[in-house]
């Protein structure tokens, strides 16, 4: 009787003595001082411009409202603006800053813009070479000659990978917290976040509005982004299922993936492509109010829709798996 | 299993990997019952007021804080230079004050009429913020509700829609809107200097329209009327900038001020203030 767990444990340490995860943290290092960097420069820059952050938020709210009124600014931008206002009104009659500027919140806004490109693309980097690794080095035929049913073998590497999903998550929290905070300092846990906004066409219903304290904020946010990148994840297993080398496969991924950014920026005509997996990955948008890239899509046909290409990834890939003969 | 060097490593690994699992799941099923079956709270935080100045001259005071609001003049529409008679302000009140001079908002909007100024003065508090914070408000309304036309079209398309006859009916309508304007300014900020700038014919020149001229002065006079009730508020006069000078003044809308007739009524401005 083959155990499961040494399995798994076999497929977490080959992952890390791959030294990806390291490249993945070096990634988070290099990038994270560059964005606090810019972050710190446009703080400064409205310090100078502004006697404080509520001015600077009915200034904001005022440009908007100047460019709304510009009979040459595309209707599909109005709309997006036209709820980020109603959004920014209602923080500041509440006298909330949305922009506070400490690290927890830069964190927050890090983390939300990284989820369609960025964890993806971290994800990619221990993902993509889980089986088409083991063809290019040619273990693969020592893995498969072992008496081990191949389904096992392909569930230890989900496993292992959805572990190193987790972490990715969770480390690269903690190290934008502990980088920014250095330089915008270490609190803002318990500053009030509101979720709930309801958005119908181009108007915000307050209705559900409600404060969430920062803390449970991120970690709402972060399950969110979690299940994105599992997604991901999931997808880059199958393609490095079926295709032979770890390039193509790295390559195929973030094709689709950039893709689905480009598509969600300009699909506003193009409903149909709504269910492209990428263009759902922005799940922290349903939870700030944002509107959706394509109107009607909701919090709910995102998950199902992502779900959906996970679990067909899921089949594709322990069929192949276990039918395909390893030649070579 | 046989124990190997990687014991240590696979434990921490995965202990650390599992509790990160069950966070961030926890933070999933969170968030998806927070976003499906949302719960109507109520959020009670600090009112938004500021302390409002205190009353004092202008040039006595330790720095001076202006805020702008109104319409398209006071956007600074039609200057290329995006400067406007507002950030033109600063350098001259500068010069004449010696104290330091800075802007707190502009929160004019192209377009804006006075009825419209009037609601958002009432129920923004935003606005009202920024309002109360400054030792010195000036503002421009009245345009748009006279002439009923867009910023930002150009002359032809303007005097096409304009008629004396409904200027004169615009007349009283108007006025009213910016008696609400006037007060409502009077109650969120009585402590700061309030500087209206009068209206102008921007029309004086073309055939037809330059009766437009009275109607505008009949504006301004009873606009004099309104604000000669608060001590704390002046009005500028622009009209004669705008008779002999259209083409030095104004903006290629045929409208607007441009650069130049912008620095004319910001010195008037500042000539008006002590």
């Amino acid at each position: 009787m083959d155990r499961l767990l040494p399995l798994i444990q076999n497929e977490t340490l080959k992952i890390w003595k791959k030294k990806r995860f390291y490249v993945v943290i070096l990634v988070l290092l290099v990038l994270i001082p560059i964005f606090t960097y810019a972050q710190m420069k446009i703080s400064e820059n409205n310090a100078k411009n502004f006697k404080d952050w509520r001015n600077q938020l009915v200034q904001q709210i005022n440009d908007m409202q100047n460019a709304l009124s510009s009979d040459r600014i595309p209707e599909e931008w109005k709309r997006f603006r036209r709820i980020a206002v109603q959004q920014l009104q209602y923080y500041l009659d509440q006298n909330v800053n949305p922009n506070s500027p400490d690290g927890v919140t830069f964190t927050r806004e890090f983390m939300s813009n990284s989820v369609t490109l960025f964890y993806p693309l971290l994800v990619l980097a221990i993902a993509s070479d889980l089986v088409s690794g083991e063809r290019s080095t040619g273990t693969i035929k020592m893995l498969l000659t072992r008496p081990v049913r191949r389904w096992k073998i392909l569930f230890s590497k989900l496993v292992a990978l959805t572990l190193y999903v987790s972490l990715i998550v969770i480390a690269s929290g903690i190290l934008c917290y502990l980088i920014s905070g250095a330089f915008f300092g270490y609190g803002g846990w318990n500053m009030p976040i509101f979720t709930g906004f309801l958005i119908n066409g181009a108007t915000v219903d307050s209705t559900y509005v409600h404060a969430v304290p920062q803390w449970l904020y991120m970690l709402m946010q972060s399950g969110l982004i979690w299940f994105s990148s599992m997604t991901v994840a999931v997808l880059a297993l199958m393609v490095s299922v079926l295709v032979r080398s770890t390039a193509a496969s790295i390559v195929t991924m973030m094709a689709a993936v950039i893709a689905g950014t480009i598509l969600s920026s300009m699909s506003s005509s193009w409903e149909s492509a709504k269910y492209v997996f990428a263009v759902n990955l922005q799940l922290t948008d349903y939870l700030q109010g944002s509107p959706p890239p394509i109107e009607g899509m909701t919090l709910t046909f995102s998950l199902i829709t992502l779900a959906l290409w996970a679990v067909g990834a899921l089949i594709v890939s322990f069929r192949v798996f276990t039918k395909q003969d390893i030649l070579n | 299993m046989r124990s190997n060097p990687s014991g240590g490593l696979w434990k921490a690994v995965s202990i650390t990997a599992l509790l990160s699992t069950l966070l961030l799941l926890f933070g999933f099923g969170y968030s998806v019952k927070d976003m499906l079956w949302p719960q109507q709270g109520t959020y009670v935080g600090e009112d938004l007021s500021a302390k409002p100045p205190e009353r004092s001259k202008l040039g006595q005071s330790k720095e001076i804080l202006i805020t702008a609001i109104g319409d398209s003049l006071t956007k600074g529409t039609g200057d290329a230079t995006g400067e406007g008679y507002v950030k033109q302000l600063i350098p001259l009140l500068k010069e004449k004050f010696n104290i330091p001079v800075r802007l707190n908002n502009n929160l004019a909007l192209n377009g804006m009429r006075a009825d419209q100024l009037a609601n958002n003065l009432g129920k923004e508090k935003g606005i009202r913020y920024s309002l109360s914070q400054a030792n010195l408000i000036v503002f421009t309304i009245g345009g748009n509700d006279l002439f009923q036309i867009a910023t930002g079209q150009s002359a032809s398309e303007a005097t096409g829609e304009l008629n004396m006859e409904k200027l004169k009916k615009e007349l009283p309508v108007g006025l009213a809107r910016l008696e609400r304007v006037i007060k409502e300014l009077n109650e969120i900020n009585p402590n700061a200097q309030i500087v209206y700038v009068g209206m102008y014919n921007p029309f004086y020149d073309l055939k037809g329209l330059r009766e437009g001229s009275l109607e505008v002065q009949k504006w301004n006079q009873q606009a004099y009327e309104m604000i000669y009730n608060y001590p704390n508020m002046t009005m500028v006069p622009t009209f004669d900038l705008f008779e002999k000078s259209t083409e030095r003044y104004l903006s290629s809308d045929h409208f607007h001020p441009n650069n130049e007739g912008y620095a004319q009524i910001a010195a008037r401005i500042v000539q008006s203030l002590e």
